[in-house]
């Protein structure tokens, strides 16, 4: 027992060291410099190097580990010499601090995290990430050359010490430079990364996918106001964006980063979506101005690497719910960014996970490219909501991965190409577990309605369904009681089908009860009752003690 | 100096204050000191509510001693009550009074809207499998006809690896044209024991050593392509996948994880993921996979060994019965 608590005290003791490090680590800057590349350092680098990065970098620091194939983005091949994230001019190579700031900060939303010490017990000293970085210069060629570095040429950027404060002032003339920039057509008019009609592709032959500036957790090489501004004023080699240095000035820079930042997206944090009533009709349309009134509730996704077919490279990691009801049916609007909309399906290209699922397979993960398609009109997009069938008795629920054979859940899966052909897009089916396929229900089971839309890169879908069915592989919805729901998603244009997609864990769904009328009574009652206790002694004391008191 | 007497019903409200804010702040602040910890530790309610009825029996006591001591501390009170001190003041706690409490009923007897949670054991032993508790490593201490076997490979240079770091062997070789493929292996027992099978006189603690090493190289590929995604590169319970789930994956740098459990309990949670927890551990909430349906038993332990040695820890010692 004792060994429990001062486990749980060390736990909460670390957790708070942590927060109270953060701060301190954001700016990611080294306290020295790059120390001279002396044999001893290369050593311990390439040390360091086997250990912690061939596995995704290869030992050559080509991009060709073991692990490389299965992500996308794919891993940095340092031997081109060519880096995306930089505080030097387009074309150029990049700084030891830009080096240092990217293994010390990782890039958000990709396979390389952060490798700082003070932020993981088992990271990287800043001296191990100086040695590391000495030995990753060895691979491309380009960094013994003086004549191409950075510094001595004065291709360096550097930041602008005068960073004007973010002000709504600052956003506004930023939405015109985006106009102006034309970043919409690629970035999409809302920042979606909808822009394009079709995928572009980067200088390494693979997919891009533009950047959705809305998802903060998806900027790589940082979401401040700075970061973006040296993104504008760098370019991202290797890819279609561009350096603007030559055609917004500083000004113009600031006031895009600024609006770039405002168009950021903050998480709701709970984990239960409170319904709420209404009075008359529930909209089937998500467009429909009930919806706005609806408390919206974030779900954050994750690759599906629960069982193979694994899947670490989803498209689909938030989704954003809404549900209200009335006293005959409940209503959902389930809201994702996807840039593009997939409504076909061919159900021959669909992968074939046999291989993948056996015992000692080579990986069980799929690989980014070359195992399935990742490209437009092949597999549709989808959306499904989860629910146990039988209400839970306590905290025990099914598994949140499609249930178990003992136990399973109530899926609601809505499909694009269904919506795409005129037909209802959502389909009830069941699961016991994932190895089998979802079964669907028959036909007169099917009882769900809704509307979907797809706009400037967004999916809004509606599922309405009667509050209570007599069906006993259906969930049943009561006010007041805490009802689990996950949600499946899937991205068709990017290769994502059956198993290959992202889910969320256990999340709730509350429908508010009404305040019984006793809670009023009570309180009333209990004002009353007090009041006229104290009137009561007020009076007692008047009658009482004024002799007394006249009497002094 | 004239002595400034407040009366008993003051003194009396201003020790329960006293107290109150002593339980409520000066405990904490004290822990603080006591402990050194950097957080204080809070009084539980029911403590404090121990606290502040020993307190009130007390003062009752003090006030209820004498009659003279009841009058005095009734005085003030009972001048309240006759409006002595304004009648606005007394209108005013008069409803302010039945208004707390009303408020507190209200509090009380609303229907509260609380997500059902639940208190989860991380280590679970009501359903560990008393066979596996003192499991061992198979590649922690190889035997002396593996070193022996591995010396061979060595020797003759042909070392066989998985086949999952084959791939980026070969390329490595092929680029780099090495005398023997040992040759990626940075400083350390692998370089020492190709000195010795250049001389030709390899001793088998060295040998031992390295074979340790390309196990644990071999562990770390496995690591990076199975586990990467939700418990990280720094083994920090923090990959890329981590903020997809509710019960985020665990943390093997923490002190209170791989640490405290034999080696057998970590190979038989990789085997069985979450689906083979216990109730009280919460299965429906774990995304931890059964690895038995992927993962060789091999191929886990290799895992295991490059887990404890990416993490700097050592597995709890089976207790011996």
């Amino acid at each position: 027992m004792r060994s429990i608590l001062k486990s749980q005290a060390a736990a909460i003791a670390a957790l708070a060291l942590v927060c109270m490090a953060m701060p301190a680590q954001a700016a990611f800057t080294p306290s020295k410099p790059m120390p001279e590349a002396t044999d001893a350092l290369l050593e311990q680098g390439k040390g360091i190097y086997f250990q912690r990065c061939s596995f995704c970098h290869g030992l050559l620091g080509d991009g060709e580990g073991p692990a490389a194939k299965y992500l996308d983005p794919r891993p940095r091949d340092f031997t081109l010499g060519t880096f995306k994230f930089r505080t030097t001019q387009s074309g150029e190579l990049p700084t030891n601090e830009d080096l240092f700031r990217t293994v010390s900060r990782g890039l958000h939303g990709t396979a390389m995290q952060s490798f700082d010490s003070d932020l993981f017990k088992n990271g990287l000293s800043e001296d191990e990430r100086w040695a590391v970085i000495a030995y990753i210069k060895t691979f491309a060629q380009e960094f013994g050359d003086p004549e191409l570095d950075p510094v001595k040429t004065g291709k360096v950027i550097p930041l602008p010490a005068n960073q004007p404060p973010y002000s709504p002032e600052l956003v506004a003339k930023g939405k015109v430079v985006f106009e102006k920039a034309k970043c919409w057509s690629c970035h999409g008019k809302l920042g979606r990364g909808d822009g394009n009609k079709e995928f572009r592709k980067d200088d390494w032959g693979f997919p891009i996918r533009i950047r959705n500036v809305t998802h903060p957790w998806k900027i790589k090489a940082g979401g401040e106001v700075k970061d973006i501004y040296m993104r504008f004023t760098s370019g991202i080699m290797g890819t279609p964006m561009p350096s603007f240095v030559k055609s917004l000035n500083e000004d113009d820079r600031w006031n895009l980063a600024n609006y770039i930042k405002s168009l950021q997206h903050q998480l709701t944090g709970h984990q239960t979506l409170r319904a709420l009533p209404v009075q008359g009709e529930l909209p089937d349309d998500p467009a429909d101005g009930a919806w706005d009134g609806a408390a919206p509730m974030d779900m954050r996704l994750a690759g599906q690497v629960v069982a193979a077919p694994r899947w670490q490279n989803p498209s689909v990691e938030m989704v954003t719910i809404q549900a209200l009801f009335n006293d005959k049916d409940i209503a959902f609007r389930i809201i994702w960014d996807d840039p593009f909309m997939d409504v076909k399906h061919d159900a021959e290209q669909e992968f074939d996970s046999a291989e993948l699922s056996k015992v000692g397979t080579f990986n069980s993960y799929v690989e980014a490219n070359d195992m399935i398609p990742r490209a437009l009109e092949t597999f549709r997009d989808a959306i499904a909501l989860q629910f146990p069938v039988k209400a839970p008795q306590g905290t025990k629920k099914p598994h949140f991965y499609r249930g178990s054979s003992s136990d399973q859940v109530h899926m609601w899966v809505w499909k694009a190409d269904l919506h795409a052909a005129g037909k209802q897009g959502t389909e009830e089916g069941n699961a016991r577990g994932w190895k089998q396929a979802i079964r669907p229900q028959a036909e007169d089971g099917q009882q769900i309605m809704g509307k979907a839309t797809w706009d400037q890169g967004r999916w809004s879908v509606v599922m309405k369904r009667p509050l209570k069915t007599g069906d006993k592989n259906d969930v049943q919805f009561e006010r007041g009681i805490f009802i689990p729901m996950s949600v499946n998603a899937w991205d068709g244009s990017n290769g994502e089908h059956g198993l290959i997609m992202s889910l969320s864990s256990w999340h709730y769904v509350f429908l508010e009860a009404p305040t019984p009328m006793s809670v009023y009574v009570y309180a009333v009652l209990a004002f009353l009752v007090a009041a006229a206790l104290g009137v009561w002694l007020m009076r007692k004391a008047e009658k009482e003690e004024e002799p007394a008191e006249q009497g002094a | 100096m004239k002595k400034i007497r407040i009366g008993s019903f003051l003194s009396v409200l201003l020790t329960l204050l006293f107290i109150y804010a002593l339980v409520k702040w000066g405990i904490p602040a004290m822990s603080r000191e006591i402990t050194s910890l950097p957080f204080p530790l809070p009084v539980p309610g029911t403590l404090m509510f121990f606290y502040m009825v020993l307190t009130i029996v007390a003062l009752f006591l003090y006030v209820t001693f004498s009659e003279e001591g009841l009058t005095d501390f009734l005085r003030p009170v009972k001048k309240f009550l006759r409006g002595g001190y304004t009648k606005i003041f007394r209108a005013v706690v008069l409803t302010a009074i039945p208004a707390v409490i009303g408020w507190q009923v209200y509090e009380i007897v609303v229907p509260k809207v609380e997500v059902p949670s639940a208190l989860r054991i991380q280590h679970p032993s009501s359903n560990f499998p008393k066979s596996f508790e003192a499991k061992k490593n198979p590649f922690s201490d190889p035997t002396e006809a593996e070193v022996d076997a591995f010396i061979e490979q060595a020797k003759a240079n042909e070392v066989v690896f998985i086949p999952q770091v084959q791939d980026d062997i070969d390329h490595w070789a092929d680029e780099s044209e090495p005398d023997h493929v040992l040759e990626f292996f940075p400083d350390g027992p692998m370089k020492k024991l190709l000195a010795q099978v250049q001389d030709g006189n390899v001793d088998k603690a060295t040998a031992k050593a390295a074979l340790l090493e390309k196990t644990l190289y071999e562990g770390r590929a496995l690591y990076a392509m199975n586990c990467r995604a939700c418990h990280g590169d720094s083994v920090a319970g923090d990959g890329p996948m981590a903020d997809g789930f509710k019960l985020r994956p665990i943390d093997f740098t923490d002190n209170g994880t791989i640490e405290t459990i034999v080696e057998g309990y970590t190979f038989w949670r990789v085997t069985n993921g979450g689906p083979g927890l216990p109730t009280e551990a919460t299965p429906w909430d774990s995304a931890m996979p059964e690895w038995k349906l992927s993962l060789t038993e091999e191929q886990r332990w290799r895992i295991i060994l490059a887990e404890y040695n990416l993490a700097q820890k050592t597995p709890r010692i089976p207790e011996s019965h």
